[in-house]
């Protein structure tokens, strides 16, 4: 048997997204000598840690055919109360963590919460969310605040061996969010709910906890993420987290993930966050201009829909 | 207002429920009563002629461009690219005058022109891509945005024709500030092509059922099409508005009026159900979520605390009105 007939195959069956990237990062190293030194490989994949943890996050929202625009807000809140925590409670860092953690994914609950009791569309009410978690960021601050601490600056910047901690974290995320989406139960039944919401409750799934669960374990993750960046920035920066509800949502749905849920691939998903921070860390080595940029980011939002369109799909929605 | 096309979408669905049709129809003008008086004991200025039309006024620019959002989310869609076009709008218009008196139709017919090519590529993309509409118009959002900034290099530019502001901020006799009438003209022509056009009858059957809609012959993809259009359109004459209340303020003047709009809009009733509600309600909502926003201020609320008001009205408008639609036994999920 020679080499080709056991190389096509394995090529022939990796997710569209992980060739997107290969290309991309083969493009890179062809072109442009600084995108491939190890250096700033180490620092693509730190600085997408942030957006991997959200992004996870919102795959499970996303597998069980809802959707979560509220997370960017709430990286930005935990940012904030992160960093005022960490400042006011000298000494007192692993509660102040704790309490984060504690706090994304009761915004969370309260989402799921809202949903099941209300019975509304998940995109309004996240979208309600989003302005109110706003309005909250900015009722604490409205510039920088506080600072960070020696342990979440480790989390953000910390190398172990070469490799970065936050790297470390996020395959700890991937490895802990793949056993639980396509490997266990509980991901069998979100990704039922996600196929058929109205039959998995007919069959006896309990949707509303599946819900609940979902929307409970984003806010979580989206609160890693808060910290992580509260690491990054130094300070709790109150816009820290606009916009970041769209890149985790396009990172999710350019992994292979239908909108409208009951299918997910977590690690074509976090395939799908190297490539966006892959592109970005391109395109400000060719030294791209930053409109141009936001446009390219534009147009990649809108392919990533189109291409993710289920041919079952009945109307425009 | 607009009863006549909604009323019928009511009967064809076959159900008693003319009066939690009338009830939903009529929950936000009687919420705006209700507020009238609250914020009438608040202070009397409230009630004056003066301040009415200052309110519109103030209202013209979100009002106007939540008139056209008004068509897409009767069809269960949703526009978020509107805050984007109306700073394009604004834009455009101003570099197009070029402080020049003569230039002021050219750019008004120009602005409206892109406006409309947005809301068409919107169109296009979410008919025959059948795709979200959420997520694709926030990433044309973002396109919009990166085509202006790239375009003005980051900084305001365009001159405003003489005589524009001058004119579009005046009153008539005194009492009737024009871009009141503005926004009322916009709410009246909405109105017309709900009630009284085949399309707009359209957009109410492709909402209400869309699969029942393309059965029985009506052509959905038209319909959507063209409803995004109306919405491109109406979002580039609220730039014109924001322009003329504004001036020559920033390349990103329309920044986040999608929340206001979207607000307005499921606070008159039309919800993402689809097929429910109309122009005549969104005008109710407009007023509405400005009477409440004026009352914050006047409490001395902050400006956070308005966003987070701004949040809550729309998950509680749009869970009352579910509850409405819900409340006469039909209990499918």
């Amino acid at each position: 048997m020679n080499r080709a007939q056991l190389v096509i195959p394995f090529f022939s069956r990796l997710p569209p997204i992980v060739w997107a990237l290969l290309l991309t990062v083969a493009f890179g190293a062809l072109y442009n000598p600084q995108f491939r030194t190890a250096d700033n490989a180490m620092n693509v994949l730190e600085q997408s840690a942030t957006l991997a943890f959200l992004a996870l996050g919102q795959a499970f929202v996303i597998a069980g055919g809802l959707i979560d625009l509220s997370v960017g807000q709430l990286v930005g809140l935990v940012t904030v109360v992160a960093c005022m925590g960490f400042e006011a409670l000298p000494g007192w860092g692993l509660p102040v963590i704790l309490g984060c953690l504690f706090l994304g994914a009761v915004v969370g609950a309260i989402n799921g919460t809202l949903i099941n009791h209300l019975r509304m569309p998940p995109l309004i009410l996240t979208f309600g969310m989003l302005s109110v978690l706003q309005g909250c960021i900015f009722m604490l601050t409205d510039r920088s605040v506080g600072s960070s601490i020696p342990a979440i600056d480790f989390l953000a910047h910390g190398r172990v061996a070469g490799i970065p901690a936050s790297l470390i974290l996020v395959i700890l995320a991937t490895v802990i969010a793949f056993y639980c989406l396509q490997r266990s139960t509980f991901g069998w039944h979100l990704l039922a709910m996600g196929n058929n919401a109205t039959a998995s409750r007919k069959a006896g799934l309990n949707v509303r906890g599946l819900t609940l669960i979902a929307y409970s374990v984003s806010g979580f993750f989206a609160a890693i993420a808060g910290l992580v960046l509260a690491g990054r920035l130094g300070t709790g920066f109150p816009n820290a987290g606009s916009g970041l509800e769209l890149d985790s949502i396009v990172a999710v749905v350019l992994g292979g993930t239908p909108l409208k849920g009951g299918r997910v691939n977590v690690v074509s998903v976090l395939a799908a966050v190297f490539f966006l921070g892959t592109v970005s860390n391109l395109l400000n080595l060719m030294q791209v201009p930053t409109f141009t940029q936001i446009l390219i980011k534009g147009i990649i939002v809108i392919l990533a829909i189109l291409l993710e369109r289920p041919r079952w799909a009945a109307a425009p929605q | 207002m607009g009863g006549g096309a909604a009323m019928s979408a009511g009967t064809l669905a076959k159900r008693p429920l003319l009066s939690r049709h009338l009830l939903d129809k009529a929950a936000v003008w009687i919420v705006l009563f209700i507020l009238l008086i609250a914020a009438g004991f608040v202070s009397e200025a409230f009630l004056k002629l003066n301040y009415l039309g200052n309110l519109v006024r103030q209202a013209a620019p979100i009002g106007i461009t939540a008139v056209g959002v008004t068509f897409v989310m009767i069809l269960r869609g949703v526009d978020l690219s509107v805050g984007a076009i109306v700073s394009m709008s604004a834009v455009i218009c101003a570099l197009v005058m070029d402080g020049k008196a003569e230039n002021l139709w050219l750019a008004i017919g120009v602005t409206c022109v892109t406006g409309s090519l947005i809301g068409l590529a919107n169109g296009l993309l979410i008919a025959y891509g059948r795709v979200s509409s959420f997520i694709l118009t926030l990433g044309m959002s973002i396109v919009v945005y990166g085509l202006v900034q790239m375009g003005t290099g980051g900084t305001a530019r365009g001159i405003v024709s003489p005589g524009f502001r001058e004119f579009l901020n005046g009153r008539i006799g005194n009492v009737l500030p024009v871009l009141a009438i503005c926004f009322l003209v916009a709410v009246i022509v909405g109105v017309f092509i709900q009630s009284q056009t085949r399309f707009g009858r359209n957009v109410y059957h492709v909402g209400a059922n869309p699969e029942a809609a393309r059965l029985a012959g009506i052509p959905a993809v038209q319909t959507t099409v063209i409803a995004y259009c109306v919405s491109g359109l109406f979002a580039g004459l609220g730039g014109i508005a924001l322009l003329a209340r504004t001036g020559v303020s920033g390349t990103n003047p329309g920044a986040g009026m999608e929340f206001d709009v979207l607000a307005a809009v499921i606070l008159g009733g039309t919800t993402f159900a689809g097929g429910r509600g109309g122009v005549g309600s969104t005008f109710a909502g407009v007023l509405v979520l400005f009477i409440a926003l004026n009352l914050a201020n006047v409490a001395g609320l902050p400006f956070a605390a308005q966003l987070t008001i701004k949040g809550i009205i729309i998950i509680a408008a749009s869970a009352a009105h579910a509850w409405i639609g819900r409340s006469g036994g039909d209990r499918t999920e």
